[in-house]
């Protein structure tokens, strides 16, 4: 009688015609009339471009653009009053914040919307897994390091096979925010190993310069030997191996969207949401954030629409599938929060 | 052999003899003998129904679907390929190259997927489509693949809207390719799912038609002999009613009415279904091919240097588009669809000026008004129908399955019930001769 129970209940649906529970809508897009217009960095593309197709199709009263001038561009731009929003791979410096706040006539805050991993992208033969710590990285980048089987290499990777093809390095040749990055990171953990400072216009010598992510990555694919730093969804979409990054003491980890995560999630998150990384075990260590940088006040309907849309868990779903990492719920929460707080 | 012969006609004369209590025996007999058979070959009929819908539902709808799929699937591949070409190496079609490259990854598996769906020893038409489509997938593949070495050998020589010449020459093929054997392959195996389903469908019908026979003939004879026995008990032994009897006959009735019912509902609705769900789903996701096909034709314009054949082709598709995504998708979707023929008509003009980088501004941008936002723009009303018409055909298949659910053993649980009453309904009367 027990499996007699559900026919008699549908029976009595069927015949008064309804049909079964229609699953729940996802929650709308918060639409708001009027336009949008942003500028900055280019990692976060793929992300914003997805968000303003997405807000567009629901919202036939909304445009909103942006241009993918850089980030210091972008942050140049906004200072000088263009645009309502500029997306910056590093936070305003103290003497930006001030500007910005002049432009604003209050606060200006940052929104931490969009995260990814850097991944090093190789192609030796042979190798299927790669270990690589700071001090290594600065010593290929430098050209210190020349061939795939020295001892540095091989210390960090003890039961790989590792040939003694030259090591083909490949940079940025242009200005780019993930070659400041990548030379922060090393100036920060490789100590000594590196001596070339930071910033987004490569310093070392030697190398093959490429200018843009794409080149990069093509560069890698087809020089033997080759390593290189490229946003991940670069090395993605490109079917390339990644290296592992890390050390003996906290443990070695790929560019994957969980690792990513930890790296985030372990991060001090400053009153103002800026995240100051400090990956721990399991956590990858090289992960570029890209801040939206608005008016707290006199950011318009429109604007806040946008943003609270790129912070809603559907705007992190849509810029994972463009290729970047989602952010952690806790983070998506705060910045949610901020957004909800522009006037 | 003679005394089995004698035991065997003493029992028949036992059995048939005019006394009151044989007779009651015959008639208990003869009840429950027609309980049982109705009972049984109802749940055998409801089981063969049940069958039939799961078949429906997990083999014949998920392949027609999976055939459209890959139709589409394979539609916008060639056309995420022309997107690739048409970015070139310029810096300021990045976004639009590595987006379009991660795309034709994600259809190149969609169509995987799709041909494993399709693939399946009882299908043995199919298969050979199947098996075609997988080796012309294939060399498609290769020549994308020399496709991008050639503009990649190219480097930046080559802006955008202009691939290199050798570039070019491997797209005509790969192109043609996808038009002239993998999608007309991939409708055959659309056409050959939907007469799969049709067959399916056909096959429930009939099934269906022989459950309501047994229903009315077995049934009719079950209530027959059921109120008959209450009429010859009501005279012979002058009582008027005889409950458990009663209770037996209206269970009977309760069962094929009920069952009659939910077979006439469930065949409604599942019809229904068919109607107003899954075949304005497989027809949207054939529109919305070709509409990410004509999309493409857009840039294959551009990027071959404003050959006219793929003008012509845009036209083609377009007069498609123009009967069917109205009636299927909706006014709205079909105002979407004349917005993005007037931004192709712009680009082509602007072709046509020689005005090739502002072309390829308008055709990859995602502005209002640019050809990537208003195909989008489109596409999303076509894509929202057709996961409406969906949602509501898995919600009638689902109902279906639960309505059928238990209806194996319901009739067997009535038959027990059913013979349980009668002898109870009987025994005192026998008592009565001990």
């Amino acid at each position: 009688m027990r499996r007699a129970f559900p026919a008699m209940v549908a029976v009595l649906a069927l015949v008064a015609g309804c049909d079964g529970a229609r699953p729940p809508e996802p929650p709308a897009i918060a639409c708001a009339a009027g336009s949008v217009s942003g500028q900055g960095s280019s990692a976060q593309t793929g992300a914003v471009n997805a968000w303003i197709q997405n807000y567009q199709i629901a919202c036939a009263q909304a445009a909103i653009e942006y241009a993918s001038t850089g980030s210091g561009a972008g942050v140049r731009a906004f200072l000088a009053g263009t645009g309502d929003f500029a997306g910056t791979d590093t936070p305003l410096s103290a003497a930006e914040q001030k500007r910005a706040e002049a432009r604003c006539g209050g606060t200006a805050v940052h929104l931490p919307l969009v995260t990814g991993p850097i991944a090093f992208v190789y192609n030796v033969a042979g190798v299927d897994a790669l270990h690589l710590t700071p001090a290594t990285l600065a010593g290929i980048f430098s050209g210190k390091v020349t061939v795939w089987n020295d001892p540095v290499i091989a210390a960090d990777n003890p039961y790989a096979s590792l040939p003694a093809t030259r090591i083909q390095p490949v940079h940025r040749s242009d200005s780019s925010g993930t070659t400041d990055t990548f030379t922060r990171y090393l100036t920060a953990q490789a100590g000594k190993a590196w001596a070339h400072g930071s910033g987004g216009t490569w310093r070392a010598p030697g190398g093959i310069g490429q200018r843009g992510s794409h080149r990069a990555a093509a560069a890698v694919a087809r020089t033997e030997g080759a390593i290189g730093y490229v946003e991940a969804s670069y090395a993605r979409v490109n079917d390339l191996p990644v290296a592992w990054l890390g050390d003996q003491q906290r443990g070695f980890a790929a560019p994957s969207d969980y690792a990513t995560g930890r790296a985030i999630e372990s991060a001090r998150i400053t009153d103002d949401l800026r995240l100051e990384l400090d990956p721990g075990n399991g956590a990858y260590p090289l992960v570029t954030v890209t801040y939206q940088v608005v008016c707290q006040a006199g950011a318009g309907e429109a604007t806040r629409g946008f943003l609270a849309y790129a912070a809603s868990a559907a705007g992190q779903s849509a810029a994972a599938y463009a290729g970047s990492v989602p952010l952690p719920e806790s983070l998506r929460a705060r910045v949610a929060d901020a957004v909800a707080g522009l006037r | 052999m003679p005394a089995v012969m004698e035991a065997t006609r003493n029992t028949f004369d036992d059995i048939v003899r005019p006394q009151t209590p044989a007779r009651l025996r015959l008639w208990t007999g003869l009840v429950i003998g027609a309980a049982g058979t109705l009972l049984l070959s109802l749940a055998l009929v409801m089981s063969q129904v049940q069958e039939q819908v799961r078949i429906i539902g997990t083999e014949a709808t998920p392949r027609a679907v999976a055939a459209a799929d890959l139709y589409f699937a394979l539609s916008d591949l060639d056309a995420q390929v022309t997107r690739m070409l048409l970015a070139g190496d310029a810096d300021e079609t990045a976004s639009s190259r590595i987006d379009a490259l991660a795309r034709y990854k994600e259809r190149g598996r969609q169509a995987d997927a799709d041909l494993r769906a399709l693939t399946s020893p009882d299908a043995a038409v199919a298969g050979i489509y199947v098996v075609d489509l997988t080796d012309g997938l294939a060399v498609y593949r290769q020549r994308v693949g020399q496709a991008m070495t050639a503009q990649e050998l190219a480097g930046g020589e080559q802006p955008a809207g202009r691939p290199a010449a050798g570039a070019l020459g491997h797209y005509t093929q790969a192109t043609n390719l996808l038009h002239q054997r993998l999608l007309p392959d991939a409708q055959k195996l659309l056409d050959e799912s939907r007469r799969e389903l049709d067959e399916a469908y056909a096959d429930k019908r009939s099934t269906e038609s022989a459950a309501t026979a047994v229903a009315v003939l077995l049934g009719g004879t079950l209530l027959a002999l059921l109120v008959f026995l209450q009429v010859w008990l009501a005279r012979r032994f002058r009582r008027l009613l005889n409950p458990a009897l009663l209770t037996a006959t209206g269970l009977s009735l309760l069962l094929l009415v009920t069952s009659a019912l939910v077979l006439g509902a469930q065949e409604r609705r599942l019809a229904e279904a068919r109607d107003a769900g899954l075949t304005p789903y497989l027809e949207l996701a054939r529109l919305r091919a070709v509409g990410y096909d004509a999309s493409a034709d857009t840039s294959r314009y551009l990027v071959s240097a404003n050959l006219d054949r793929y003008r012509k082709d845009f036209d083609a598709k377009a007069a498609t588009l123009a009967g069917g995504v109205g009636r299927v998708a909706g006014p709205e979707a079909e105002r979407r669809w004349q917005a993005y023929q007037k931004v192709h008509e712009r680009i082509t003009g602007l072709a046509d000026r020689g005005r090739t980088a502002e072309a390829v501004g308008a055709l990859t941008g995602i502005r209002r008004g640019d050809a990537a936002f208003d195909f989008a723009y489109y596409d999303a009303a076509v894509a929202a129908a057709g996961e409406d018409r969906r949602a509501g055909f898995d919600r009638a298949l689902r109902t279906a399955e639960l309505t059928l659910t238990g209806w194996v053993t319901l009739p067997v649980v009535t038959f027990v019930l059913v013979a349980l009453l009668v002898l109870a309904g009987v025994r005192k009367r026998l008592a009565e001769y001990r």
